[in-house]
């Protein structure tokens, strides 16, 4: 390419300017947060006269946030714990085991399980809920998570065992290991760092959704934080800087998540 | 080695607690679902089997037409408006040489919020006194441009997609991007010898070259513009006068507002239906132009 200074700097340009639009509404809300109603009224682009922290402190103590914080936390860690444990296990056997026609068939149900929107599931599964009695308790969100967690867990972690040389496991052998010794010091120390994103991506899946923890939920103390901010929108809906400061504390935790480890979640997109 | 692959025992381990809950809460649901698809049920009184009487009112009922016509506008708008936007965005990024992973990470950001979150961000953007959007079309001088944009029949569909797009368009040109990293360089070389510039490399080389990638992302947008429900939910719930609904919220308010659960079960069992047409459609097009192709 010639150093034509036009040429490089239009894509930059553009780019720029899609990121500002992109992201503007968060900038927007951030900044609100800090603003009375009149200020927010009055105008979007200016900046908060002071910076207003009792729209903060109305948000944390007028509403149980922090509760629904803790929730949402512990209903996703479990789900995502437990699904890639057993994603991991269920990886294994698929791919190293030798029950060829067998896998394929769990394969199969895994994938149409992959395809079939959740939504269309949604009747059936409360009213199972209902019977099994466990409607509006935590594990009405962690067992469905877990299930609705599992294909997509499967097919990452298969790939990934794909990949790695049957060698090592006849060394594990070797050395006396057994299957469950193979898999637990053998497979996943190596599979360890790809799995991270893998667990990632289901954290988040769960920390966000939000159909199934309005329906399945519906006691206030075990509410997620999607499912809360909703609430909000109605309720705080006269006063603008604490919605602001409430949609900050539900987005803050997500956006550091994922710049932390945001090349492992991009890259998986990727795979 | 092969003594310890073959261990059914183990092989039972790792995988049944797997199948015990996909069959649990997959497999059975999807069992009632298309059982009580045929019954008309309200939840509570034994179901009566009524056949195909659920799917006659359903094509009878001008809303179900409504909701149907809107994933259809979902469709056309991925298809049409963000397809194309993205990929010239994932173009552009490919194409600097300095902050890649910067325009990466921030163009994938709004992928990773919540749909509900994001909802209500928007819902406030769009609300009529205190949104960013009336205010910023207030301060250019554009006071007449102004609407209760979710709330007027002419604006709340077009609310809604702009909102979905701005949060999917990131997952989508990160997908790309990756997609034109496997063109192999030396087929940019070939053209760039033979005189062809960046732009004619673009449009001759790149974009046919992107063609799978691009036929992917169409049929991901069909599939979850058919699935699309908690974005509708909360930030219109289907209104004004059912003019924003789709096909899964209409199929909640039947099931949770009046109670038709049987009726709410005939609708799931037609987005799975129309789902699947359309993908089979879809895959028999495509398959059809690569014949051509080669």
């Amino acid at each position: 390419m010639k150093g034509n200074p036009l040429r490089r700097v239009f894509p930059h340009a553009v780019l720029a300017i899609y990121i500002g639009i992109s992201l503007f509404p968060l900038v927007w809300v951030l900044n609100s947060s800090f603003k009375t109603n009149k200020e927010i009224i009055a105008s979007p682009w200016s900046l908060p006269q002071e910076l207003l922290v009792a729209n903060y402190w109305n948000a944390w103590t007028g509403t149980h946030i922090s509760q629904y914080f803790m929730n949402s936390l512990f209903i996703s860690v479990v789900s995502a714990a437990v699904t890639l444990t057993l994603g991991t296990a269920t990886s294994y056997a698929l791919t190293r085991m030798k029950f060829a026609r067998l896998s394929k068939v769990i394969g199969r149900v895994l994938l149409l399980a992959l395809i079939v929107p959740v939504g269309s599931l949604l009747i059936p599964l409360l009213l199972l809920l209902r019977d099994l009695q466990l409607y509006n308790t935590p594990l009405a969100l962690i067992l469905p998570y877990i299930t609705m967690g599992l294909p997509l867990t499967v097919f990452m972690v298969s790939a990934m065992m794909k990949s790695i040389p049957s060698e090592l496991e006849e060394a594990g052998i070797m050395d006396g290991l057994s299957i469950y010794g193979i898999l637990w010091r053998v497979i996943v120390p190596l599979a360890g760092p790809p799995l991270v994103p893998v667990f990632m991506l289901d954290f988040l899946s769960n920390w966000n959704e939000f159909m199934m923890a309005n329906l399945f939920l519906t006691k206030e103390k075990f509410r997620t934080l999607p499912v809360s901010m909703v609430a909000f929108y109605d309720q705080l809906n006269m006063n603008y800087g604490s919605l602001c400061a409430a949609i900050m504390f539900s987005l803050i935790p997500v956006v550091l998540i994922y710049l932390i480890v945001q090349k492992r979640i991009i890259a998986s997109v990727k795979a | 080695m092969n003594k310890i692959g073959k261990n059914p025992w183990a092989y039972a381990i790792f995988t049944i607690p797997t199948l015990v809950l996909i069959s649990v809460f997959f497999l059975y649901p999807l069992m009632m679902s298309l059982r009580y698809g045929f019954t008309q049920w309200n939840g509570i009184m034994p179901a009566r089997f009524n056949g195909l009487t659920n799917f006659v009112t359903a094509f009878q009922d001008k809303y179900f037409w409504i909701a149907v016509r809107n994933n259809i506008t979902f469709i056309c708008f991925s298809i049409g408006v963000q397809i194309p936007v993205i990929v010239c965005l994932a173009l552009l990024v490919s194409k600097v040489r300095r902050g890649k992973s910067v325009y990466k990470t921030m163009i994938f950001l709004p992928t990773i919020l919540s749909t509900a979150v994001v909802g209500v961000i928007w819902s406030f953007i769009y609300h009529p006194q205190a949104g960013l959007l009336n205010q910023v079309l207030a301060t250019i001088g554009l006071a007449a441009w102004q609407h209760v944009w979710l709330a007027e029949a002419s604006t709340a569909m077009l609310s809604i997609l702009v909102t979905n797009a701005w949060q999917w368009i990131g997952f989508y040109v990160v997908l790309v991007i990756s997609a034109i990293y496997t063109i192999p360089k030396t087929i940019l070389e070939a053209a760039e010898i033979d005189g062809a510039g960046g732009f004619r490399q673009t449009w001759w080389i790149t974009l046919p070259l992107l063609r799978p990638i691009i036929v992917v992302m169409m049929l991901l947008s069909m599939i979850g513009a058919m699935k699309a429900l908690d974005i509708v939910f909360v930030m219109t719930g289907g209104n004004p006068y059912g003019i924003t609904e789709v096909m899964a919220t209409y199929m909640y308010k039947k099931a949770y507002r009046i109670g038709e659960y049987g009726f709410a079960n005939s609708i799931a069992l037609l987005i799975l239906l129309f789902t699947g047409i359309l993908t089979a459609v879809f895959g028999l097009l495509t398959d059809k132009q690569e014949e051509v192709r080669y």
